[in-house]
Formats: structure tokens, sequence, C-alpha cells
């Protein structure tokens, strides 16, 4: 029902715009695209899609093992295992040359795909799929909010398995086996356990957790492919005045920002929402790119999709898109901390997905 | 995704291993005038990059810029908050992030005067990394190098086979863990899964084939899936930068996997000759040449296998029938000196 949708809605797109052909690329990081045309994340190896100008879809992986796996999850495409990706692809559109042909995200293309010299011309098919993945049906969003429940059990798991001696693999692990339990395939997570030496959320390591780290994360597990995400700070013990004040600047910061996202709006109206609360309160440096990326994204089939929350950010809201609203940044007295609700917008305003409560754990 | 531990582990990984590599490479560069050997990385292609320093990206993409005699550097889209736990999960000279990888490599390069450069994989090279590269090296020749990097990817050194045995154990000693008798498959995957990351797995892919009286496919699970009477696992383990994949077959009488036992370890045997396998219902081996860990050098529907060189690590897997059951074996091999047999690196776990 999902992959049948996007392709109907792929091809009134691809019609509406008189692209003929569609190429697109994913790999285990970022799928969306691929997931979009031939409903296929890639896991091992490149993955590229061609949609040609008869509507159907070829799938083109390199990898002999997601050959396989592709043969047995999708249904009406072609599948070819293509250890020489590239050129094979690049063989397949030589055959349509004589047909308009987008890829998307065409900055994603390999090079020997890419270049002039091949008998096909490329245009840009970013902004024409970037909007499908940006808007979502309701049936996406109602996928979307079963991963949000999912994140929202995640984080209860995460508050159990962060302990005074564990290592921060070891919390990671407690939780990709929650997930795997629950029949979720994928999940994306980061954190950060410490003090003020902490300034962003990173890969898990070998860190040992201690009495009075302050332990941030977020998680993002998908269901069907699409992620939702939550962001959360506990503390191991008891949070202290300074962490509690930081804390409430951030949930004043990210409730402003839920507040701003409506339709009409856009994605800057809402990062200046959650930045004037820092700027409000004297930590405006703290809302730059000195010490935080983005203050949230979008959401769904891939982790960090358009449009992201910043205030050079002018794509406007429009009701169907899903997104984290988080203003995660280094708080120079307690350190990096986190807060963030995946949200969906309506055409009153914003939904919010995730129902963890919005204060500092103590564990 | 990826979700497990990385780190460097000096005890496995000396300098000393990553020197030389990098030497290994500088000898294989030199012959043919290169002043410096590019390879990329991204979460997908790990194995070029993390084979010379230790790296694995956790997200996002880079360089890694391999000059004739000066510092090996590494150039990393990530914020520079970052930066840190890249440096200390590493063993390269040189390490930045922030920027964009073609403009930060192209400036090095530019700055130590390299006239000749060579690029691992040049046609699979993102276009958009490949130009800011060239506009940031105005004159230079940008070559394919990929047939010299493979030359020295494809000899594993003794720390290779050895992270390679380890991650076969771990998922060895994982998938012992389930124990055929879950009602839902997920139970299985999340002890194996969880159990692997506990024991310093840097990734795991699981994968089942829920029914094998149905298919033998290997599909990822998702969702609530109940297991047939006769169903198998595949645990992809990455540790260290070195992968392999085995399986498990449940509900499959003992002699009848003591049997496809035997026929597989026959096959490996007769390595680099595939007839052994061609007698298989379906097979493939795998390997790393370039930067994918698992990059496919034979199966059925190539019409050009790569070649098998003595010394290999490989991962195989085969379907075998036996008895009326179709069943899936797969195990890391080491393909023997010119003239001596392959090997099992690690046994396959059935029963």
């Amino acid at each position: 029902m999902l992959a049948e949708d996007r392709r109907n809605r792929l091809r009134a797109a691809m019609n509406g715009a008189g692209i003929e052909a569609l190429v697109v690329y994913g790999n285990s990081w970022q799928s969306d695209y691929l997931r979009y045309v031939a409903d296929f994340s890639s896991i091992e190896g490149h993955g590229m899609a061609v949609v040609t100008p008869d509507g159907a879809v070829e799938l083109f992986v390199d990898s002999v093992a997601e050959a396989e796996r592709a043969e047995a999850e999708t249904s009406g495409i072609k599948v070819s295992l293509a250890p020489e990706i590239v050129r094979e692809v690049a063989g397949r559109l030589e055959r349509i040359a004589n047909h308009r042909i987008a890829a998307a995200p065409l900055g994603f293309m390999p090079k020997y795909i890419a270049e002039k010299a091949r008998g096909y011309k490329l245009e840009d098919g970013t902004k024409l799929v970037d909007h499908l993945l940006m808007v979502k049906t309701p049936a996406e969003i109602d996928t979307l909010r079963k991963a949000a429940k999912l994140a929202d059990d995640g984080y209860a798991v995460f508050r159990q398995a962060a302990r005074p001696g564990r290592k921060q693999y070891e919390l990671i692990a407690d939780i990709e086996g929650f997930f795997r339990k629950n029949g979720c395939a994928d999940n994306f997570m980061i954190m950060g356990s410490g003090g003020k030496d902490v300034y962003a959320m990173a890969p898990p390591s070998d860190r040992i957790i201690k009495p009075g780290d302050m332990v941030t994360t977020e998680l993002t597990p998908a269901v069907h492919g699409y992620f939702a995400q939550i962001c959360r700070t506990m503390v191991l013990g008891k949070a202290n005045d300074a962490q509690k004040k930081a804390h409430a600047l951030y949930r004043e910061a990210m409730e402003a920002g839920i507040a701003a996202a409506k339709p009409g709006a856009t994605a800057a109206d809402v990062a200046r929402a959650e930045n004037d609360v820092f700027r409000k309160r004297g930590y405006g440096d703290y809302a730059t790119s000195k010490y935080t990326r983005v203050r949230g994204h979008g959401l769904g089939l891939f982790v960090d999709t358009k449009p992201h929350i910043l205030e050079d950010v002018d794509t406007v809201l429009e009701a169907g898109m899903v997104m984290i609203v988080h203003p995660n940044t280094y708080h120079p007295e307690v350190g990096y901390m986190v807060l963030g609700d995946s949200i969906a917008i309506t055409p009153t305003g914003a939904e919010v997905l995730t129902g963890t409560p919005r204060e500092i754990f103590e564990v | 995704m990826r979700r497990g531990y990385i780190g460097w582990s000096k005890a496995e990984l000396p300098e000393a291993v990553f020197a030389a590599r990098v030497k290994r490479l500088r000898d294989a560069m030199a012959p043919q005038g290169l002043d410096a050997m590019v390879v990329y990385t991204n979460n997908t292609r790990t194995a070029g990059v993390s084979w010379l320093t230790a790296f694995v990206p956790y997200w996002a993409e880079g360089l890694l810029v391999v000059p004739k005699s000066a510092d090996p550097y590494l150039t990393m889209a990530f914020s520079n908050r970052i930066v840190g736990w890249g440096k200390n999960v590493s063993c390269v000279a040189k390490f930045e992030g922030g920027g964009r990888p073609g403009q930060a490599a192209g400036k090095y390069l530019a700055e130590l005067g390299a006239k000749k450069i060579g690029v691992a994989d040049l046609e699979g090279l993102r276009a958009a990394v490949a130009q800011d590269m060239a506009d940031a090296t105005p004159g230079a020749e940008i070559t394919d190098a990929t047939t010299i990097f493979e030359r020295v990817r494809l000899q594993p050194d003794a720390a290779e086979i050895a992270l390679a045995a380890k991650a076969g154990a771990i998922a060895q000693r994982a998938l012992a863990l389930a124990t055929g008798k879950e009602t839902i498959l997920g139970e299985a995957v999340s002890a194996i899964d969880h159990a692997a990351r506990l024991w310093g797995a840097e990734e795991i892919y699981m994968a089942a084939a829920p029914d094998l009286d149905r298919a033998t496919h290997f599909i990822r699970p998702e969702g609530t899936i109940t297991p047939g009477q006769r169903f198998a696992l595949r645990a992809t383990v990455a540790y260290k930068g070195s992968w392999v994949r085995m399986t498990r077959c449940f509900g499959v009488a003992d002699a009848a996997l003591t049997e496809a036992q035997t026929r597989f370890a026959a096959a490996v045997g007769q390595l680099p000759n595939l007839d052994g396998f061609r007698a298989f219902p379906s097979w493939s081996i795998e390997g790393c040449r370039l930067a994918q860990p698992l990059d496919v050098f034979a199966a059925p529907s190539m019409t050009n296998p790569r070649p098998i060189l003595p010394g290999a690590l490989l991962t195989a897997q085969a379907v075998i029938a036996v008895d009326g059951n179709k069943i899936p074996v797969a195990a890391p091999i080491l393909t023997g000196a010119a003239g001596f047999p392959a090997s099992l690196l690690v046994a396959p776990v059935f029963s």
C-alpha cells in the first residue's frame, strides 16, 4: 500500500514536470530516494534505481546479499546484481538517452554516471523527489506515529540501561536488542555522557557511565523504513539546580519552536522561535553553528531529511510534513543537553508524535 | 545505519600495522609515478580507509590522502565538534573535519605540489567530491588508481586475518544463543544482535530465511514474523573493520547438517576452482578488494567472476541440498598459497 502510493505519486509528479525517466541513488546511510522509488532500503553497497519511460522500475545493487534480499522483499520491479554498478546503470541510461532523464539526488551521482561525456543528459530531479519525501500521505504519517511510539518505548529501555559502570556501547546494545525484539530493523542513535567536557553527541564509545553524569541521546527507530526521533537528557542521580535551569531553557525553546510550526510558516520561523528563547536568556551564542548543527530537521525515509530547521532555510511548511524540533546544543554551565519531539504538521498546527514527558530524568 | 562500537584497539591493531600497510601502498604507487593516492570513505564504503587508518565513519563521507612521502591526511565532512571522537578512534597523522572533503583534500594535495594523483575507484567517487578535488588541484593529473590499490588491499596481513577470525567467533557465539524454539523471529534476532554488540561488534546485520521449506532467500527481519519448522538466521558481523557472514539453521536433522558441512568444506577446499560451489543450487564468494567490506567476487549470475588469489580472505555462502532439505551455509575462508587448498577460518555453525 505504502509502496504503491509512493509509486503513483512519483509518476504523477514526473508527468507534471515532463520528466520521462528518473535515476536515484541510495546507500545504508541515506536510502530515502531509493526506498521511495523501488521500495528498497540499502544495507550494504550501492543501490540505484531507474524509472524507465514505460513506467517500469529497475533496481541495481552491487552486493550479492542485497540482490537476494531485494528479490524477496520487493515486488513489481526488476532486480539486477550489478558488480560494476556505475557502468551498468550508465549503460541503462544510454539506452533511453533520447528521453528527458532526471537524477535524484543529483549531487549523489557517481562521477562516471554524471560525466558530460555520456550519451544522455541528466536534469536535477532532487526538488521533485524532495517534495514527495517531505509531504507525507496519511498512511505515511500513521507509520511515523508507530515509529514515534517505538521511540518512546526505546527511551524507557534506555533509562533502564543507563547505569554507573556500564560502557556507552553496552547501553546501545540493550536498545538495539529491544528494537530487534520488537521487529524494528533499523535505528540511528548517538549519545553523550559526562558534564561540561561534552560538546556534542557522538557514536557510542567505551567511556564508562559515572554517577552524576548527564546522559544524552537521540533515538531514531524506523517502521517500514520511516524514522521518528526522540531526544532526551537524564542525570545519573539528582539533577542540580544548574541542570534544571538549563533544561527549562531547552524546554521553553522547543515548545516555542513547536508552536511556530504550522502551515505557511517557514523552517526559519521555527528555528528563530527556538533561538529567540536562547537569545532572550543570554545564550544566543550557543544557538550558532559553533555549538550546534541544526535546530531540528525533517523525518521520514531518512533520519535527517529536509527541511533543516535553521534561520536561513526558507522552506515553507505544509500539512503532512514530519520533523523533529530539537534545540540541542552546548550549555556553558552544564555541557551538551538535548530535548526534542517529533511532530507532524497538520492544517491547524503541530501534532506531537512522541509522548515521553519533557523532563530531565533522574535515575 | 551504523550502531555498534567503533574504537581503535591498539592491542589488535598496533600503529606498526598501519605503517606497514601505508608503506606497501606507497611501494605500489611508486612505479606508477603517483604523488599521492586518494581513498574515499562513507558509511557503506568503509574498508579502504579503515584498513589504512582504523577509522570507520558512523555517518558522513571523507577522503584519505596518502602522499608518497608526507603525512597521510584524513578529512571528514562532519562538524568539528565530532573531530575529537574521530581522532580518538583512528591512527592517522592529520585528521580534520568541518569542510567539503574534496576541497580539503585538494587543498592538501596542492600544498604538497602533487602533480599525479591516483584515486581508488575514481568512477564510483561522488561526482561533486571529484569536482571539488579537481578544482582545488589545477594542473594536476587525476587518474584512476583502482588496480594499484586493489592489488595491495587484496593481500590480508596477520592482523586482518585475526580480526576476521574474531568477527567470526563473535558471530558464531552470538548465533549459538538462539534456541530455535522462539515463537517470534524477533526474539532470536534480538538475542544475537544484543550479544554481538555487547562483545564489541562494530556492526551486525541480521537476516533470516524464515521458512526454508518455502524459500532460502535471506530477508531483513522486520515486524512480527513467525518462523517455520525449518528456518535459518544469518549474522553479518563487523569487528574493527573486518566483516564476515555466518549462518545457522534450525529444525534440520543433525545428519543432514553434517553432510552439508562436509560438502561445504569440500567446495572450499577446491578454491580457487569454483566447480565445487557450482554444484550447489545457489552460492557466492565475497571479499574486500577496495572499500566495500564484502564485495562480490563470484556468483552464478556473474559472467566475469573476479580472480580468487592465493592467500585471500573471503566469505563463502551456499545453499546445499541434502535429503530434501535446503541448507544455507556461510563462513569466512582463507585461500591457500599457490598449490595449497583453501580452508575455513571459522567453522560454520550448524545445529
